[in-house]
């Protein structure tokens, strides 16, 4: 499931979230986000409900990123049953993204 | 894979390696491209604009990248995710570790390209990623009715100071010479901008701050002081990604790897295409050729002309 985000929701669709939430800090002008939103896309296929996908647009919301020191995009923040519990700054490839969630489940 | 025989292995997906890609399959050659960035094109993806591609004007980089690969993928070119660690002679083939895996092949086109040269001040690592960037189209969002430092004097510097000057409400534009050697119609536009200071004859010295960037320690002429930033954005040039060829094939003191337009390097075939290569200008346009002219020799290499 894939969830527009922002700061007025942040809490009730990642920190009040149980379960593994992958937010993704984006932007719509930066060449590696564009490269890992379809990634992003197969991982919610791959793992259905057991994970949620937050888009947090830094174009539109700096105060999120500045919130959670998000200095670079693309950045990844997971969280489980609302706490960080990793990050994963720059492009990465699907498999990385794959360990660390299955580090959390 | 590990026991096929390629023809040649491409290293990298940027132009370079793509163009070669395109032109490996026109060629009939049995080849793969390793590319160490997943879904990679190169550091084209990091420019906002590029207006110099004859017939494709003011292109965005990142989709000019993504029309490069999808002409290669069209034509059935293979994609191996991966980092070349060695390359190891053996009598007339090379053998390649990639991400522990092994390649074997009878040629390696090199076209690993050039990274970010980094400035190398104490806090450009601790704050790299919380204010310290190298790519103003990726991370200038978080900058906006901010302040932000850019470092250096070439196209690019001049490019993402022009670029966050649009947002940003002020940038400081820190050169180490007297002038820049950014091309005229950059510094054209640049000095249309009102909210762009420039200092030049400065060196930053050290990136301060807690949590993010908060300051830098500048010396001007001599003289030391603080300059209040949100951000610093280093575009201090590039260096090549020539490592693991140390001892293989013969490299300029800058690292670059020493080769002609054929691209044939002093190492029997292996060919050295794009920025990695000894060449008087690195853009877009003269690593796609590259790319082409790799090819040919690797065919000629190859007894096929």
């Amino acid at each position: 499931m894939s969830v527009n985000v922002d700061n007025e929701n942040f809490d009730k669709e990642v920190l009040k979230t149980n379960g593994i939430v992958l937010a993704d800090f984006y932007s719509e002008t930066c060449g590696p986000c564009k490269r890992v939103s379809p990634v992003l896309a197969e991982l919610e296929e791959d793992y259905g409900d057991k994970i949620k996908l937050a888009k947090i647009n830094v174009n539109l919301d700096a105060k999120l990123a500045r919130k959670y020191v998000v200095g670079a995009v693309p950045t990844i923040v997971f969280f489980k049953d609302g706490e960080e519990s990793g990050r994963i700054v720059g492009a990465a490839n699907k498999s990385e993204y794959s360990s660390a969630i299955d580090k959390m489940m | 894979m590990q026991n096929k025989l390629y023809d040649t292995v491409i290293i990298g997906s940027g132009p370079a390696g793509l163009c070669a890609a395109v032109y490996a399959k026109r060629a009939e050659l049995d080849f793969i491209v390793v590319e160490r960035e997943y879904l990679g094109t190169g550091q084209i993806a990091e420019s906002e604009c590029v207006d110099n591609y004859l017939g494709l004007y003011a292109e965005n980089g990142f989709d000019l990248g993504e029309k490069f690969r999808s002409h290669a993928v069209a034509l059935g070119t293979e994609f191996y995710n991966g980092e070349l660690t060695e390359i190891i002679p053996d009598n007339d083939i090379y053998k390649l570790i990639v991400s522990e895996n092994e390649l074997l092949s009878k040629t390696i086109i090199y076209a690993a390209g050039a990274k970010h040269r980094r400035l190398n001040v104490k806090g450009e690592d601790e704050f790299s990623g919380k204010g310290v960037s190298y790519c103003a189209i990726c991370d200038g969002a978080f900058y906006k009715g901010k302040t932000v430092v850019v470092v250096g004097g070439g196209d690019t510097a001049l490019s993402e100071a022009v670029y966050l000057s649009e947002t940003a409400q002020k940038v400081y534009l820190v050169h180490r010479r007297d002038s820049f050697r950014a091309n005229r119609a950059l510094q054209s536009r640049l000095s249309s901008k009102e909210n762009i200071s420039i200092m030049f004859n400065s060196q930053i010295e050290e990136i301060i701050g807690k949590e993010t960037v908060e300051q830098v320690k500048i010396t001007c002429n001599d003289k030391t002081e603080f300059l209040k930033t949100d951000g610093v954005f280093v575009a201090v040039g590039t260096t090549p990604e020539s490592e693991v060829l140390k001892g293989i094939a013969r490299l300029s003191p800058g690292g670059y790897v020493f080769a002609k337009e054929d691209c044939a390097t002093t190492a029997r075939g292996i060919f050295a295409a794009g920025d990695v290569r000894t060449k008087l200008l690195r853009q877009v346009i003269t690593a796609a050729a590259d790319g082409a002219s790799a090819v040919y020799s690797v065919e000629k290499y190859l007894g096929m002309h």
